[in-house]
C-alpha cells in the first residue's frame, strides 16, 4: 500500500461499491415491507437490526478493501478450521428453529456459521487450486483433496439440515474447479456420475425435503402444505403486476400468507410492492454485480486473485439464481437467502466482506 | 502460465454466458408470472386476504306529504357465530343452552356450527332480549350485531306504491325499488383483511366503514286521501262484483299524485306490494276517450262546437260492422255526444278527423307512451300505427276501442284538459332527505309538452261539466255538493287475451273527472275491472269518485265557490277585461318586484293557498314564466322586454285560466337580451309550455 494511497483512491471500485449499497438499500426497504404491521405501529425491531447490520457490513467491507487479498492465502486454512469448529458447535449447542439447528446464540447476535462456510470453502478451494493444473487439466485424482475440503462442511451443513447452503457449497466448488482448469473428460465422467447418483440421493432426503420436491413438480398436490410456499410466492409476484401495489401496500407478505417473508422469500415481497419493473431492476443490479465480478476475475493480475474473484462472484450468482428460481416456482424450495437483500446479520456481513475482497482484488491490479 | 491464463479467461467467459442465460430464464419466468398469470394470481390474492360480511345500512323511512310514516326500519339483533372458535371454546351443554335461548333445535345449531365458514348467522332479526341472553352465555365466538327490519306501520296503505324491501334491505318493488339507491344508504361493510390464519386485521384499509343511513323519502301521497280512496274503492269492488279496482288522485297542475290505490276482490295481501296496476297494466278505456277525441278535433279545427252529427238512431254500419249506441239519438253536437256518450257520434268525429291527425293528437296527449312517473315498471299502453287503421278501426278508436291506456296515462291526459292543456309529468316522491335533513333530491312540477291550447281545454272543460251536472249526463252520481264537477264515464268490454275478441259480459268501467271545474284542484280517476253487464262507469265508478272527492275536498280545505250551476250548460267565458287594477307599474320597480317573487315562491307551493292573481309587474319574460308556472296560471304574452301591464291585476281573485301580460323593452340601460326580445316581436303564449326546458328548475 505504501505510496499507493492516491492511486488506491483513484482506482477504488466505486461501481461495485454503489451496487452493493443499492442492493442493501433495496433489502432494507423490503424488510420494512415484510415486517410492516400497520401505520400505528412503530418501526419493527427487525428493521433497526437490519440497519445496524448494513452499517456494520459496510465497515467490514471497507476493512476488506484495505486488506491485501494476497495475505488471505495465509489465513485460508485457519479460517476453514474455525468455521468447521463452529459448524460442529452448532450441532452440539445450536439454536433450533423449525426443526433444524442453524444458529449459535452469541447474546447480542445469532451467528449462522453456514453463511461463513461459503466464504471458507471459497478461500480454501482457491488456496488449493492456486497452483497451475498439469497439462490437460485437473484429473480425477487431483480432485480428491478438494472433494474432502468440500465434503466436511457440506456434510455438517446438510446435517443441520440446511439443504440450500449444502447445494451452494457444491455449486461453488464445481464452478471453481471448472474455471481453474478441469480436464474436460473428467468433467463428463463426473457429470454422468452425478446423474446416476441423483436418484440414490432421494433415499437420504428427509421426508419434508422429499415432499418439497414433489410439490415443486406439482404444487397443487398439497396447496396448504408443502406446496404452500411456492403458490404463495407466485401469488405475491403475480399480484404485484407490472408496477406493483406500492410501498407498504402489499397484502400477501404483511398478512403472513408469504412464508419466510423477510429472508428466503423477500424477493416476492419486493416484487409484490414494486411489480415486474422493480423485480427486473433488482435482477439488473445483481447481473451488474456478477458481470463486474466476472470482469474483475478476467482482469486480475494473479491466478489466486482471479480464482478468488470467481469464487466470490459464484456465491452471489448461485444464491440469486436458486433464491429467485425458488420464489418464481422454477426450482424446489430450499432455504437460501437473497444476497445483500434478505434479513440476517451473518448473511449480510459475510456477503459484504466478500464484496470488499472483490473490490480489493480489482483495486490492487494497479498497485503491483 | 500463459496457456492456463487464456484458458481461465475463456472458461470465465463461457461461464458468464451460461449464467446470463440462467438470468434470462428468470426474467422470462417473471414476465410470465405477471403478464399471463397475473390477473388470476391477483384474484387468488384478493380471495385470500379479504374476508367479511355485509350488513345493510338503516334503510331510509318513507313518509307521506304530511310526514306520516308509511315505511320504517326498526332495530333488531342478529346472532352470529364463528364456528371454529365456538366449537373450541364451548361444551355441548353450553351449546344446547344457546339453542334453547334461540329457540332452535340443538341439531340445527350443531349443523350450522359444523360449516367450514369463518362466519355464520345463527338467528337473524330477533328481539334484543333474546340476543342479549345468547351473548350473556359468554361463549367465545358468539356475538350479536344490530340489523334493521323493514316495517310498514300503516299495514297495506299505499302498498303497491311503496312496494317492498327484502330481508337484506334491498328494494324489490315500488318506491322501495325505484329509489333503492337513495333509501338503502351505504351498507355497513364488515370487511377486513385477514391474515393467513384467518384473523381479521381491523386496521387494514378495507376496515370498518361508518354506516351511512339511507335517505328519507317524502311522498306527494296524502295518507288520509289514500286511505279514503282505498276504502271506497274496496267497498265498490265488493258491491259491484269487480275483480279489482284502481284509483288515482292527482293535482292536475303539478302532477303530484295524492293517492294511488289498487284494490283486489280477494282483499289485501303481501302480493299487493309487488304489483302496481295503476301504472303497470293497460286497459281499453272506452268512452273516456271521447273527451280526448273532442279536444283533438276542436284543436285541429276539424269540427266546431256547433257542428251537428247525425247519430243514426243508434245503429251505424261501416262495411260489415255495426256500431251501437246505448240509446237512440238523432242530431247531436260535440257537447251532446259527450254528454250522452254516443259511440256513433264519436265514430263520426274520428272519421272527420282522419287517422293521421287523430293519432298525432293522441300522441300529444301521451297515449301510447309512458308518463315518466317515478315508479318502476310503467307500461306504455298500446296505440297502433295509423297506417294500419281501416275505417272501422278509426271509428272504434274514436270511442276508445282498439287502444289501451294505463290508469296513470288516462289521468294525465285528463289533467291536461283540467289545467289548460299541459301534459305534466306525474310524480310520487316530492323530496328525499339525508339523515341530517339536507334535501338530496326534490321534484318540482314539470310540464312535458302542450297537448291543446288553453281555450280548447276550457271548451272541453265546459262540455265535461254537462256529463256530471246536466240531468241528461251519464255521471250524475259523480256530483259533489257545492262544487261543479267535470268528467267523463267509460265502459268498455274486456278483451280476451287468448283470441283478441271482446268478452260479452265482462267490462272495465271507469270515471275520470276533476273539480272545482273552474279552478281544478283535484283530478280523480276510478277504474273498476271485470264487472258484469249494466255496470256502467256512471253507475259504479262515478259514486266512488264522488266519495273520494268529498273527502279530499274536506281534507285539503278546498272551499266551494258557491256558484250555482246553470243547468242549461251555458257558462260564460271569464271576462278578462273587467278588473284591470294596478298592473301599470313602471319598469324601474323591476328589482323590487323580483325580490317579491323570491319571497312569493315558497308560499305558492302550499296546496291550501287561497289563490289570487300574482303580481307580474316589472318581471322579465323568463321571470314571468317561472312565476306563472309555480302559481299555476297560464299567461298570454304580448310584446317583449319587461312586464308593463297585466290583466287581471295583481291580487284579484284568480278564477281565470289565463292572465294577459303586456311586455315592453326598457328604453334606457337595458341589457342586450331585452333588445333581442323586442325584435322577435310577440312571443306566443305557447312558449310558456313549449317543452321541458322551462319547467323543473332543479
Amino acid at each position: 500500500m505504501a505510496g499507493g494511497d492516491r492511486r488506491f483512491i483513484l482506482h477504488f471500485d466505486w461501481t461495485l461499491f454503489i451496487l452493493v449499497l443499492a442492493l442493501a438499500g433495496i433489502g432494507l426497504v423490503s424488510v420494512i415491507s415484510a415486517s410492516y404491521a400497520g401505520a400505528h405501529r412503530t418501526l419493527d425491531p427487525l428493521v433497526i437490526r437490519q440497519l445496524i447490520w448494513i452499517a456494520a457490513g459496510t465497515v467490514v467491507m471497507l476493512i476488506a478493501v484495505f486488506v491485501d487479498y494476497r495475505s488471505l492465502q495465509a489465513y485460508a486454512y485457519p479460517f476453514y478450521v474455525v468455521v468447521i469448529g463452529l459448524l460442529i458447535a452448532v450441532m452440539i449447542a445450536g439454536h433450533a428453529t423449525g426443526g433444524s439447528r442453524r444458529w449459535i446464540n452469541l447474546g447480542v447476535f445469532h451467528l449462522e456459521p453456514s453463511e461463513l462456510a461459503k466464504l471458507a470453502v471459497v478461500l480454501v478451494m482457491v488456496r488449493y487450486l492456486r497452483e497451475d493444473p498439469p497439462k490437460g487439466g485437473w484429473g480425477l485424482r487431483h480432485l480428491i483433496i478438494p472433494f474432502i475440503l468440500l465434503g466436511i462442511p457440506a456434510a455438517l451443513v446438510l446435517k443441520q439440515p440446511d439443504l440450500g447452503t449444502g447445494l451452494i457449497l457444491v455449486l461453488i466448488t464445481i464452478t471453481l474447479v471448472f474455471v481453474s482448469g478441469l480436464n474436460l473428460r473428467t468433467m463428463l465422467v463426473l457429470a454422468m456420475a452425478a446423474m446416476l447418483a441423483a436418484p440414490l440421493s432421494w433415499h437420504y432426503l428427509k421426508p419434508y425435503q422429499r415432499q418439497r420436491l414433489v410439490s415443486f413438480i406439482n404444487p397443487q398436490a398439497d396447496p396448504l402444505g408443502s406446496g404452500y410456499h411456492i403458490i404463495q410466492s407466485e401469488i405475491a409476484i403475480g399480484a404485484g403486476g407490472p408496477f406493483g401495489k406500492g410501498f407498504l401496500k402489499g397484502t400477501q407478505a404483511r398478512l403472513n400468507f408469504l412464508p419466510e417473508q423477510s429472508t428466503d422469500f423477500i424477493f416476492a415481497v419486493f416484487a409484490e410492492e414494486f411489480g415486474l419493473a422493480g423485480a427486473l431492476l433488482l435482477l439488473t443490479l445483481y447481473a451488474s454485480v456478477i458481470a463486474r465480478g466476472a470482469w474483475i476475475a478476467r482482469h486480475a493480475r494473479d491466478r489466486f486473485g482471479a480464482l478468488l474473484a470467481v469464487g466470490l462472484t459464484a456465491i452471489v450468482f448461485w444464491q440469486v439464481a436458486v433464491n429467485i428460481g425458488m420464489a418464481t416456482g422454477m426450482l424446489p424450495v430450499v432455504g437460501i437467502t437473497l444476497p445483500l437483500v434478505s434479513y440476517g446479520g451473518s448473511s449480510l456481513i459475510a456477503m459484504m466482506a466478500a464484496m470488499g475482497i472483490l473490490i480489493s482484488i480489482n483495486t490492487r491490479r494497479y498497485l503491483f | 502460465m500463459k496457456a492456463s491464463f487464456k484458458q481461465r479467461r475463456a472458461r470465465i467467459g463461457a461461464l458468464t454466458l451460461a449464467l446470463a442465460a440462467l438470468f434470462g430464464f428468470a426474467v422470462i419466468r417473471l414476465v410470465l408470472l405477471v403478464a399471463i398469470y397475473g390477473p388470476r394470481l391477483n384474484s387468488l390474492a384478493r380471495h385470500e386476504y379479504s374476508g367479511g360480511t355485509e350488513l345493510a345500512a338503516v334503510r331510509g323511512s318513507i313518509v307521506d306529504r304530511n310526514g306520516e310514516p308509511l315505511a320504517l326500519s326498526v332495530e333488531t339483533q342478529s346472532v352470529y357465530a364463528r364456528p371454529r372458535r365456538v366449537l373450541e371454546s364451548s361444551t355441548p351443554a353450553e351449546r344446547s343452552k344457546l339453542a334453547a335461548i334461540l329457540t332452535m333445535p340443538p341439531i340445527s345449531l350443531e349443523s350450522k356450527l359444523s360449516k367450514d365458514a369463518p362466519f355464520v348467522w345463527l338467528e337473524r332479526r330477533i328481539s334484543p332480549d333474546k340476543a342479549q341472553a345468547a351473548e350473556a352465555l359468554g361463549i367465545d365466538g358468539i356475538g350479536t350485531i344490530s340489523e334493521y327490519k323493514r316495517f310498514y306501520p300503516e299495514s297495506n296503505l299505499a302498498a303497491s306504491v311503496v312496494g317492498l324491501a327484502g330481508m337484506d334491505g334491498q328494494g324489490l318493488s315500488g318506491l322501495e325499488l325505484q329509489y333503492d339507491k337513495l333509501a338503502r344508504g351505504e351498507a355497513v361493510e364488515l370487511s377486513f383483511y385477514r391474515d393467513a390464519l384467518g384473523h381479521p386485521i381491523f386496521d387494514s384499509p378495507l376496515a370498518l366503514k361508518a354506516p351511512a343511513p339511507g335517505a328519507q323519502l317524502e311522498l306527494t301521497i296524502d295518507s288520509s286521501i289514500q286511505s279514503l280512496a282505498e276504502t271506497e274503492l274496496a267497498a265498490e269492488v265488493v258491491q259491484s262484483g269487480a275483480k279489482r279496482g284502481s284509483a288515482i288522485v292527482l293535482d292536475p297542475f303539478t302532477g303530484e299524485v295524492m293517492a294511488m290505490a289498487n284494490v283486489s276482490a280477494g282483499g289485501a295481501d303481501v302480493h299487493d306490494r309487488l304489483h302496481n296496476p295503476a301504472v303497470e297494466d293497460a286497459f281499453e278505456p272506452g268512452s273516456t276517450m271521447k273527451g280526448i277525441l273532442g279536444s283533438i278535433a276542436l284543436a285541429d279545427h276539424a269540427i266546431t262546437l256547433d257542428r251537428q252529427f247525425y247519430c243514426e238512431d243508434g245503429h251505424f254500419t261501416i262495411g260489415r260492422h255495426t256500431i251501437h249506441d246505448h240509446s237512440r239519438h238523432g242530431w247531436l253536437d260535440l257537447g251532446g255526444i259527450i254528454e250522452v256518450s254516443s259511440n256513433i257520434g264519436a265514430a263520426k268525429i274520428a272519421l272527420t278527423l282522419g287517422s293521421e291527425r287523430y293519432h298525432e293528437g293522441l300522441r300529444a296527449f301521451g297515449i301510447g307512451s309512458r308518463t315518466g312517473i317515478d315508479l318502476p315498471g310503467e307500461a306504455a299502453g298500446l296505440l297502433s300505427k295509423p297506417s294500419g287503421w281501416k275505417e272501422i278501426d278509426l271509428a272504434n278508436h274514436g270511442f276508445g276501442q282498439g287502444v289501451a291506456v294505463t290508469p296513470i296515462q288516462l289521468a294525465v291526459a285528463y289533467a291536461a284538459i283540467a289545467n289548460g292543456g299541459n301534459i305534466i309529468r306525474p310524480y310520487v316522491v316530492r323530496a328525499a332527505y339525508e339523515p341530517e335533513g339536507r334535501a338530496i333530491l326534490t321534484h318540482t312540477p314539470q310540464v312535458m309538452r302542450r297537448a291543446i291550447a288553453p281555450d280548447i281545454a276550457h271548451e272541453m272543460n265546459l262540455l265535461l261539466r254537462n256529463v256530471v251536472m246536466s240531468d241528461g249526463g251519464t255521471a250524475a252520481k259523480a256530483r259533489v255538493d257545492g262544487f261543479i264537477v267535470a268528467g267523463k264515464t267509460g265502459t268498455a268490454q274486456m278483451v280476451n287475451p287468448e283470441d283478441g275478441t271482446y268478452y260479452q259480459n265482462r267490462h272495465v268501467s271507469s270515471f275520470v273527472g276533476f273539480l272545482p271545474a273552474d279552478d281544478p284542484r283535484l283530478l280523480i280517476l276510478v277504474v273498476l275491472y271485470d264487472v258484469g253487464h249494466e255496470h256502467f262507469g256512471g253507475l259504479i265508478a262515478a259514486p266512488v269518485f264522488s266519495e273520494i272527492a268529498q273527502g279530499a275536498v274536506r281534507d285539503l280545505n278546498i272551499i266551494a265557490p258557491n256558484q250555482p250551476y246553470d243547468t242549461a250548460g251555458v257558462i260564460p267565458m271569464p271576462d278578462f277585461g273587467k278588473d284591470s287594477a294596478g298592473g301599470n307599474s313602471d319598469a324601474k320597480s323591476a328589482a323590487a318586484a323580483s325580490a317579491e317573487v323570491d319571497d312569493y315562491l315558497p308560499v305558492l307551493t302550499g296546496s291550501t293557498l287561497t289563490r289570487a292573481t300574482p303580481n307580474f309587474a316589472g318581471l322579465s319574460l323568463r321571470r314571468a314564466m317561472e312565476l306563472a308556472r309555480v302559481s299555476r296560471v297560464n299567461v298570454d304574452v304580448h310584446g317583449g322586454g319587461y312586464v308593463v301591464a297585466q290583466e287581471p291585476g295583481a291580487g284579484a281573485p284568480l278564477n281565470h285560466l289565463t292572465v294577459k301580460l303586456t311586455l315592453a323593452p326598457i328604453v334606457a340601460d337595458s341589457g342586450a337580451g331585452a333588445a333581442t326580445a323586442t325584435q322577435s316581436g310577440v312571443v306566443p303564449a305557447s312558449y310558456f309550455s313549449g317543452g321541458g326546458g322551462l319547467a323543473g328548475r332543479k
